[in-house]
């Protein structure tokens, strides 16, 4: 049990900070919805960031840094897919981004517009389909990720990989929500904790109340858990951790977020301020796999069976 | 980075439930039930403290100086998991080996070490802790008991209450003032519960028989040489002790055997089939695994020497909502079990309903977290 990053763990976080550092990514100025940064994914391929799995040495661990670090970013990029759940099941890795979805082909799933593979979860097949250029259509959403929705699945061929695969992709799905969530909420608290503590009301910083300091407490201590219990998910790649985890992040997500913009007022429902580039995506993966119930009765299966 | 364990502590917890599984009697749960504060498993803790002395784990973590064995922090704490999940036979000597003898072996002087140390590791001594007043709970600094300076040592008058154990204990960890106000005039003293003027009256509560009391001290002599460390250090002391205490009992882990263990009741019942059980079951067993995740980061701190910060109240908060579900989940779909089916399930909750107030108001945990963990300024005192 060790909670201190090996001296490789540190090595590749450092390497990226630097490379993150070299792009000089900020939020964006303009009012966007979502950003994605291609250049920030170019620079990731390049660097090989995104095959770390693949390489001797390193595990499904040392890829969750990897995406709980590039998650804290004002930006989007798709990494979690490609580091954590793509090796499994792409013969060619290079066809990137992959977008994942569960249910009917018709519906919207996150880094469609600009993936070149998709994996369907259709309840009883996992499917792994290439995306053509005009395949796509973009959907106009509050979540601060890239949405698309395929223009006509039917026509477009498909490479069943058969349902014994769902069970590795729902996994590794899970631990990919509580690792990105971990990231997120990292910098959305941040932002908080900034806010509170220059923002004066009735002569004094706001954080200095307790009824905002103790949410605040809990909100840290939401975000504190989902990290541990998603990197022990990573760490262990077993059914139960993964959907505790990702129980653990979604229940969490909406209180963590509801009170992550009560505290920053009207300035929080504002574009220009740039909180809900991260609360924005977790409140986008709040529904993925099916939401936190789907979890907690996944993590209750994994543990004592259903009979 | 890794979640696992070596083969050393994987053999360690073995050989922990395998003492477990030996030494408790068929009727453990009976005894466990009321807690560790009752009549049974403090008589019961007199018994098991001497087999874990006896096979060198009472106080195996305690350096070799003081007659331990130098064990691992993490050793230490799987088998506090270990004995917690199993209702904590360790009765209320789990206080003397986790956070009584760590601070006499700070601020103790010879003879005090001299003097209680060999009682501790013969595990035949029962302490109470004598901070909570009538006026002075979570504001623990503004305690009344006076400790006059007399001839030879300290006479102490006043009360406390919420204290654990101290119809059977041997000995009181005992805060009492030297002047009227300010942190810089409290002392601790060692008090013998069985000096002339101690009386102690059991309060009736939901959590059980036995756990809590009114002690009342009427012209209690303490000589002086029962005065630990010196008089003005007592915060600190104090400070130190809550840190050992309040992270020392695993609470998750009996949650956890006790959510494990009703699943398999309600599967055998067949209302495991229900989807809504078992949704809340899944958000139940992921605030248990959240709250040891956190506590297993202050043991890692610990265990690197890595300077405390306030992770520990987090951790606190986070086990305090893992004992909530696991009660609240059992009160709602196994009602029977507190309608008298299940001793140990109204054991758990009798702990569980104290969880956020017992060792420091989960109120003041947050308090301390938004300070020193989040860095949050103070609020301005009154009047200013």
């Amino acid at each position: 049990m060790d909670y201190d990053f090996t001296e490789d763990q540190a090595a590749i976080l450092g390497g990226l900070e630097q490379l993150i550092g070299s792009l000089n990514i900020e939020p964006p100025k303009d009012a966007v919805f979502s950003a994605y940064s291609q250049p920030l994914d170019d620079e990731l391929t390049a660097g090989g960031y995104l095959d770390i799995t693949s390489q001797e040495g390193f595990g499904l661990l040392d890829g969750a840094l990897i995406v709980e670090q590039l998650a804290q970013l004002p930006v989007s990029v798709e990494a979690a897919t490609s580091v954590l759940i793509a090796p499994v099941f792409l013969e060619d890795t290079t066809r990137r981004p992959v977008a994942i979805l569960a249910g009917a082909l018709t519906k919207p799933a996150r880094f469609l517009p600009m993936a070149k593979t998709l994996l369907a979860d259709i309840g009883d097949d996992l499917l792994r389909i290439e995306i053509p250029e005009g395949a796509v259509e973009e959907v106009a959403t509050l979540f601060a990720y890239p949405y698309g929705r395929l223009k006509n699945p039917e026509n477009l061929p498909r490479v069943s990989l058969g349902s014994a695969q769902l069970p590795t992709f729902r996994r590794r799905w899970r631990i990919a929500i509580a690792v990105e969530s971990s990231g997120l909420m990292q910098s959305a608290l941040n932002l908080v904790l900034e806010h509170v503590k220059t923002r004066q009301q009735f002569g004094r910083p706001i954080g200095s109340f307790q009824a905002i300091q103790h949410r605040l407490v809990m909100a840290a201590e939401l975000g504190q858990a989902v990290r541990w219990l998603g990197l022990r998910a990573a760490w262990s790649d077993s059914e139960s951790d993964a959907a505790i985890a990702a129980t653990f992040a979604q229940d969490a997500i909406p209180r963590f977020c509801t009170d992550l913009h009560q505290f920053c007022g009207a300035m929080g429902l504002t574009l220009e301020f740039p909180l809900h580039h991260w609360t924005y995506r977790l409140r986008a993966l709040l529904g993925e796999l099916g939401g936190s119930s789907a979890q907690a009765i996944a993590a209750a299966d994994a543990t004592w069976g259903q009979k | 980075m890794e979640f696992g364990w070596s083969p050393e502590q994987s053999q360690h917890r073995a050989r922990v439930r395998a003492l477990l599984a030996r030494e408790l009697p068929a009727d453990w749960d009976d005894i466990a039930v009321h807690g560790p504060g009752s009549d049974a498993q403090t008589a019961f803790s007199k018994i098991f403290c001497k087999k874990l002395a006896n096979e060198g784990l009472l106080i195996s973590h305690w350096p070799r100086e003081y007659g331990g064995n130098d064990m691992t922090v993490w050793d230490q704490f799987i088998m506090g998991e270990e004995l917690w999940a199993a209702g904590e036979p360790r009765g209320p000597q789990y206080m003397n080996v986790n956070w009584i003898g760590p601070v006499l072996m700070r601020y103790g002087n010879a003879a005090q070490k001299a003097e209680y140390f060999p009682q501790i590791a013969s595990g035949s001594v029962i302490w109470c802790q004598g901070f909570s007043e009538p006026s002075a709970g979570s504001d623990l600094a503004s305690l009344r008991t006076r400790a006059d300076k007399v001839e030879g040592g300290y006479l102490v008058n006043g009360a406390k209450v919420w204290t654990s154990y101290a119809g059977l204990a041997t000995h009181c960890f005992l805060l009492a003032r030297t002047a009227s106000a300010g942190k810089g005039a409290i002392v601790i003293l060692l008090l013998d519960m069985a000096s002339p003027g101690v009386q102690v009256k059991q309060i009736p509560a939901l959590i059980g028989e036995g756990d809590i009391h009114e002690v009342f001290f009427t012209d209690v002599f303490v000589p002086a040489q029962n005065l630990l460390g010196e008089e003005g250090q007592a915060w600190e002391i104090i400070t130190f002790a809550l840190q050992n205490e309040r992270i020392g009992i695993p609470r998750y882990a009996f949650s956890r055997r006790m959510l494990d263990r009703a699943a398999e009741k309600l599967k055998a019942d067949g209302r495991f089939e229900n989807p809504v059980v078992r949704d809340r079951a899944g958000r139940a067993l992921a605030l248990c695994e959240a709250a040891r995740m956190m506590v297993y980061r202050v043991v890692h701190q610990r265990a690197t020497q890595a300077p405390q910060d306030a992770y520990g109240n987090l951790a606190r908060w986070a086990i305090i909502q893992a004992d909530h579900a696991v009660n609240d989940f059992m009160t709602e779909f196994m009602p029977e079990g507190l309608l008298g089916e299940d001793q140990m399930q109204i054991a758990h909750h009798q702990r569980a309903i104290a969880a956020g107030i017992a060792s420091g108001a989960a109120e003041i945990q947050l308090n301390l977290a938004a300070r020193r963990y989040l860095d949050l300024p103070s609020e301005p005192r009154r009047g200013l």
